[in-house]
């Protein structure tokens, strides 16, 4: 008898598990999740409920191969006390990017739902036509690239690569070899608007508030979805992302939207990214891998005509 | 008949793993396949891609009732994807039988989404990477 009511009481946990890797993120209703308001950042932070759901499945991924969840160890620095966004002597790995929004629940706690999100009425009704059409017309589902914070939810790996010595961050993602490159020079704008050509990842120029590395971007063009749910925007984005730290195996991505072309104030949304040990797949190494989304693209002959 | 709790904890596990993979297609499941459109075919498989964006392989599959046989595409995961639910370059081989579970594309070509391959030798099922329930928001 106790055996049954175990395997019930497994089965259960299973099926349970099982209905939860079913429901799709875009219908799980956000509860308990106050309406953040512009610059409400600073209410953020932590890991919270919502933000562990996003950051927590992640970290499973970074601890793939079943080896029990471990106490992260403090923010890593370097030798002049700097901290350090990337790897450290001795302990390969990149930051698991792929699985979180700026909006719902796959992110932290104060994130905006979709309703709560100030469109502009042109772009409320954008968005709803491009999430009636399953996705069809997102151009990275072309493998365009994949420009704005969408940077961040491609699942193929990313570092950070801070040169001080030359006052400049490059980050580099696994998807596509793309990779961003961060002007910190002191004082350094971003060019006069005549004379930025608009593109995929923008003029951006950094500093240090603290341990937080602040970048400013501008710039963009309005050839891709800057999330993979398609929320649009216009040439006007300006995207301001901190990026902190918080632990050694976890990153906090914070960014707000401000783009007067598609809505009605700036808004903030953001997530936590895991730090992964181990290589994509699991296996030992550390290192991002090869993506190139275009090598073997067979996906737009079905989209053709449709 | 005994069964003792870590042999269930093991099979749970087991079968919770593969689902517990979740990936992100570079496209959306729904641009491009049909959940009412499910596929349970089989036949012997004619050409392996293991590649980015999608692994692709083809299977000969062959109609009982008119005898017509019909090369169908199906898309798994990346390849870095499935290697997590145990594949390898080598699990399938040209010419091996193979049961695929999964969702047609809304083109109506014989082209589909995996989610699951059964190698017919052994019996040994293999999740497929499906992007089917990892819509974003």
């Amino acid at each position: 008898m106790r055996t049954r009511w175990l395997i019930g009481a497994v089965t259960a946990a299973v099926i349970a598990l099982f209905m939860a890797q079913l429901a799709p993120e875009a219908q799980a209703p956000e509860t308990g999740a106050p309406p953040s308001t512009q610059g409400g950042r600073g209410a953020r932070g932590g890991r919270g409920a919502a933000g562990d759901q996003g950051s927590g499945r992640a970290a499973r991924g970074g601890r793939r191969g079943g080896r029990p969840a471990r106490e992260s160890k403090p923010t890593p620095r370097w030798p002049d006390g700097r901290v350090n966004l990337s790897q450290v002597p001795g302990i390969k790995g990149f930051w698991n990017v792929g699985t979180g929004s700026p909006i719902g629940p796959a992110g932290l706690p104060g994130n905006l739902t979709v309703d709560q999100v100030p469109f502009q009425d042109w772009a409320r009704a954008l968005y709803d036509y491009r999430r009636s059409r399953g996705g069809l017309d997102d151009p990275h589902a072309r493998c365009q690239p994949a420009g704005g914070m969408r940077f961040f939810t491609v699942p193929n790996g990313m570092e950070i690569i801070d040169q001080p010595e030359l006052q400049r961050i490059f980050i580099i993602d696994g998807e596509n070899r793309d990779w961003r490159r961060i002007a910190m020079e002191p004082g350094r704008k971003h060019p006069p608007e005549d004379q930025l050509v608009p593109s995929y990842f923008g003029d951006s120029i950094g500093h240090w508030e603290g341990d937080t590395l602040v970048v400013d971007t501008v710039g963009y063009n309005e050839k891709f979805w800057f999330i993979r749910g398609g929320l649009p925007h216009t040439r006007f984005m300006h995207l301001v992302e901190r990026f902190t730290r918080t632990d050694f195996d976890t990153l906090k991505y914070e960014v707000t939207i401000d783009d007067k072309g598609a809505y009605t104030r700036p808004w903030s949304g953001g997530w936590n990214i895991p730090w992964q040990y181990e290589n994509y797949d699991g296996s030992p190494g550390g290192e991002i891998h090869e993506y190139f989304c275009i090598d073997n693209e067979r996906d737009s002959a079905d989209f053709a005509g449709r | 008949m005994r069964c003792s709790i870590p042999a269930v904890l093991v099979v749970a596990c087991l079968l919770a793993a593969p689902l517990a993979t979740r990936t992100s297609a570079h496209h959306s499941f729904a641009a491009e396949y049909d959940a009412n459109k499910p596929v349970h075919l089989s036949g012997a498989v004619t050409k392996i891609e293991w590649t980015n964006p999608h692994v692709y392989f083809y299977v000969d599959v062959k109609d009982e009732t008119s005898g017509k046989v019909t090369n169908w595409a199906f898309e798994m995961g990346a390849p870095a994807v499935i290697a997590r639910t145990g594949w390898t370059r080598t699990t399938m081989k040209i010419g091996d039988l193979v049961i695929v579970d999964g969702s047609q594309a809304k083109s109506g070509r014989p082209h589909g989404n995996a989610r699951s391959v059964t190698m017919a030798s052994t019996g040994k099922k293999l999740g497929a990477g499906s992007s089917q329930y990892t819509e974003p928001q």
